[in-house]
């Protein structure tokens, strides 16, 4: 097939496998994320034995709206990158959609960002930076809000790096018509976006829902 | 895969199928919010996580199609897990027992 | 008579090897070639461990008097710091697996290439990027942390330039993560026809068990630096207990990873030693399945153990046995391999040429060091000399005794391989025996002065430890000019060393059926496997009994 030694690399001689070794390698990289994500959240979970009621209280003070609006806006967005990448995969030619989940996963990434920026904006004007002026009163808040903005920076690091590779692929799925079918690329891509949306799911309930019961 | 050629139908199987996955994950957080306010002490933390742990298998299996990966890409999933289970495992074994 | 007429093949027509094959220095910069990135790592490892080296030596020469003669106790904590983070992350952790292993492993399982080509030399440039933020962290005044980095001193005290140090370290953990990943995605997919996995060269498995260190283990150290970097820059409160932070949470994560870490840097030279004890016994390998699984074993239960480097700390009593007990079941598969190489050498036709003296060195100061961490893994050993001399003794004989030796022996079996040349055999012998008696003047009497309670890490110290010292630093002198002479006549190999021939010292692994040195794509035909990695005798004899041309392989080379 014309298009797959269009897509073949060395040192391979047999498309298949290259395609198989690559999911592999995405697959043996993800794992290692997870115990970097895992790292940090152990942080979370000793911090939070040793602090219970401060990081009851200092969950209660993060916006429970741009959390849960956010996990939905990534949830979507695992949607529309799962639906690429079954297209591409599929024996059917579908092409245009694609072309249009890989664009409405880039986009949903980005509305994730925006909005996380105006929570940002929201957490500055509330004081809820460590330091000086810290808006809540026990020490251990500070180390809730120090962790939390660690994490979802590191969070928003990634995801803005998938928003990258994945506009490049509909950039050069469109602009040079390359062949969407069983792309490796496009395959990885989808690997490394529904990671960083599972880290997300598990940022949800220790951030947001902490102390809302209390 | 053996899905009749042509736009609609494979396209429509594709949705039906996502769809579901996608609305059982919305169900999920809406539910994981709504247990959030009801207190429970532990249990309310715990339910929390037990319904990330959900969505996440909902998305490794499905959307990263592990549940039909062979068993090399299992495998490199699981070990990732072993070990993140050790390090919170004897790490809190020294935080949960120190005095 | 040449290797390729021995082996009945036609002779191939003429072809450039790796190295001839473009001679730019952009062709190297921007190669693929598994082999090309090897001798650039080679070039930096080098680079790096004369570096820290030259750091070493002054602590050395401070040493020589208990007054502290020659540096004030800022710069000698700052030249023992950055010795430590040069000589564990730019110098071992990727001596053996980013020179040998990449050299080795596409050549050993009769593949091409690694998986992923262009990743490699990505890993290569985040190494270059890495050691420039810690040269530049030497540069502008050096760090003072210890290469342990512990909290609370290094994220709340120490005016040094921990950020850059620490950031180095950071990068060079993703060119660990993205080598390991490459080498375990190139076991699994390129071994050739008929390599089944129970017939890989054990090298190979140590570079596996290596590699799954590197991708499970690092990415914890990733993090635990970038909390030092968050609270240092952003004033965030996680170690400081005065707001409520926990500094001993870093040990954890710190120990997480370098627990696993001391293995990654001593599985590639149990690796390597694998190979040449059995080529100069002439013996198969005694027990190969269970070296492999005493290398499992280890790179697994390695993640089990980490808390032995905290029984001081103030963790749970609870925490400390736990970790006293795991630690113990370690010291198992590592004595299986011990017992196993010894084994191997038993009915053997032994011979001593260099790679062999090396190998036979780890092995014995790889015993002395494990049987010193089992003192130390008794936790009321621990109390008395945990910090002490002790300690540095065990962990040198083991990194440096242990692996480095390997490392050499590693480099003078394949450097006819890697580079077609032949060195002189003599003066190689000469530094394989110098190296090993210089390594214990240096560091046996460290085993005596800690046990005395001679603590690690100050500048001056009571009188009566002098005579350790003066024998250690004397020692140092001796090692040294046992790492320079290879230095000199590897080199001068290069230029006047007699050829090699594909197969110098009648090995059995795929890597000897090749040129040397071998040709960009590594085999001139697709190679098919049909037998084990060590079939120096037939099944259930002595080597004695072989068959002759077998017998006689040294003599034909
Ligand atoms: C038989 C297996 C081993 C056991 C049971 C063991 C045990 C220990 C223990 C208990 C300590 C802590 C001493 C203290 O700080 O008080 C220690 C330190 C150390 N060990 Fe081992 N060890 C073993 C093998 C190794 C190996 C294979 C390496 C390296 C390749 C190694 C490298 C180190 C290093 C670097 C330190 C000191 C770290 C520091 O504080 O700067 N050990 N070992
Ligand atoms: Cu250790």
């Amino acid at each position: 097939m014309s298009d797959e030694s269009a897509l073949l690399r060395e040192p391979w001689f047999d498309f298949g496998r290259q395609r198989e070794a690559g999911k592999f390698g995405i697959w043996v990289f993800l794992g290692s994320e997870m115990l970097f994500f895992g790292a940090l959240l152990l942080t979370y979970t000793v911090c939070r034995i040793e602090h219970p009621d401060a990081f009851a209280a200092a969950g209660r003070a993060t916006n429970i709206w741009y959390g849960t609006i956010n996990t939905a806006v990534l949830l979507t967005s695992s949607l529309t990158m799962a639906m690429a990448s079954q297209a591409a995969a599929s024996p059917a030619r579908l092409r245009r959609l694609v072309l249009a989940c890989l664009l409405a996963t880039a986009l949903l990434g980005l509305a994730f960002v925006v909005i996380k920026g105006f929570e940002y904006k929201e957490d500055i004007d509330k004081h809820l930076v460590p330091g000086a002026g810290f808006a809540l009163p026990q020490p251990g808040a500070q180390l809730f809000y120090g962790l939390y903005w660690l994490v979802t920076g590191v969070h928003a690091v990634h995801l803005s790096i998938g928003i990258v590779l994945v506009g490049r692929l509909f950039w050069e799925f469109y602009r040079r018509e390359l062949p969407t079918q069983a792309n490796p690329e496009l395959e990885i891509t989808a690997l490394y976006w529904h990671l960083v949306d599972i880290v997300w799911i598990f940022l949800y309930p220790l951030i947001y829902l902490p102390g809302r019961s209390s | 895969m053996s899905a009749p050629p042509g736009h609609a139908t494979g396209a429509g199987r594709l949705w039906r199928k996502n769809l579901v996955i996608w609305a059982a994950l919305l169900a999920l957080l809406l539910l994981s919010l709504g247990i959030a306010y009801v207190p429970m002490g532990r249990i309310t933390v715990a339910a929390g996580i037990v319904i990330a742990v959900m969505k996440s298998a909902l998305v490794l299996l499905l959307f990263m199609e592990l549940a039909k990966s062979g068993s090399l890409i299992r495998l490199a999933a699981i070990a990732g897990l072993v070990f993140l289970i050790a390090m919170f495992g004897l790490a809190l074994t020294d935080v949960l027992t120190r005095t | 008579m040449t290797d390729a007429l021995l082996a009945g093949d036609l002779p191939l027509p003429p072809r450039p090897d790796y190295l001839r094959h473009g001679s730019t220095i952009a062709s190297w910069l921007t190669t693929t070639d598994h082999k090309r990135i090897a001798i650039l790592y080679a070039i930096t490892i080098t680079f790096f461990f004369f570096l820290g080296g030259a750091a070493v030596t002054a602590v050395r020469l401070e040493l020589f008097e208990p007054n502290g003669w020659l540096l004030t106790s800022d710069t000698y904590n700052k030249l023992f710091s950055f010795h430590g983070i040069i000589m564990v992350w730019f110098f071992l952790v990727p001596s053996i697996p980013n020179t040998l292993g990449n050299f080795l492993l596409p050549l050993m399982i009769g593949a091409p290439d690694v998986a992923f080509p262009r990743l490699n030399l990505f890993s290569w440039y985040l190494t270059i990027a890495a050691g420039a933020f810690t040269v530049y962290a030497l540069l502008a005044g050096g760090v003072d942390t210890g290469w342990t980095f512990y909290t609370p001193y290094s994220s709340m005290f120490s005016n040094s330039h921990v950020f850059a140090a620490a950031a180095g370290v950071f990068v060079v953990g993703f060119a660990s993560i993205a080598t390991g990943v490459n080498f375990i995605a190139t076991t699994h997919m390129l071994r050739a026809p008929g390599m089944t996995w129970f017939r890989l060269p054990l090298f190979v498995w140590a570079i596996y068990a290596t590699s799954l260190i590197m991708v499970l283990a690092t990415p914890v150290l990733a993090i635990s630096l970038l909390l030092v970097i968050a609270e240092r820059v952003l004033g965030l409160p996680i170690f400081d207990p005065a707001r409520g932070g926990d500094p001993i949470l870093f040990q954890h994560l710190f120990w997480f990873y370098s627990h696993p870490a001391v293995y990654i840097m001593v599985l590639p030279a149990m690796g390597v030693v694998s190979e040449v004890i059995p080529c100069f016994a002439r013996r198969r390998i005694f027990g190969y399945d269970f070296m492999v699984y005493a290398m499992l074993a280890i790179a697994g239960i390695g993640f089990f153990v980490w808390g032995h480097h905290m029984f001081v700390s103030g963790q749970s009593a609870l925490a400390s046995l736990v970790f006293s007990f795991l630690s113990f079941i370690i010291a198992v598969p590592s004595a299986i391999k011990v017992f196993n190489w010894t084994a191997s050498l038993f009915r053997g036709q032994i011979s001593f040429e260099s790679p062999m003296l090396y190998s036979l060195g780890f092995v014995g100061l790889f015993t002395t060091g494990g049987l010193s961490g089992l003192f130390l893994a008794s936790i009321p050993v621990d109390v008395h000399v945990t910090d002490t001399y002790f300690v540095v003794a065990h962990f040198h004989y083991i990194m440096v005794g242990g692996s480095v030796s390997a490392f050499f022996a590693g480099l003078h079996f394949w450097w006819p391989k890697v580079t077609g040349k032949l060195y002189p055999e003599s003066w190689a012998k000469f530094a394989a025996i110098l190296m090993y008696a210089g390594f214990n003047m240096t560091f046996l009497p460290q085993f005596f002065a800690g046990y005395l309670g001679m603590p690690r890490r100050y500048h001056t110290y009571p009188a009566e430890f002098q005579i350790y010292n003066v024998m250690s630093s004397a020692g140092a002198g001796v090692l040294a000019v046992a790492y320079l002479l290879p230095l000199g006549y590897l080199t001068w190999s290069l230029f006047y060393g007699g050829r090699a021939g594909n197969n110098p010292w009648a090995a059995t692994g795929l890597e000897w059926t090749t040129t040397s040195p071998p040709p960009p794509k590594n085999f001139d035909r697709q190679p098919r496997v049909d037998r084990g990695p060590y079939e120096y005798h037939a099944e259930g004899m002595s080597a004695g009994t072989d068959a002759p041309e077998v017998q006689n392989a040294r003599d034909i080379r």
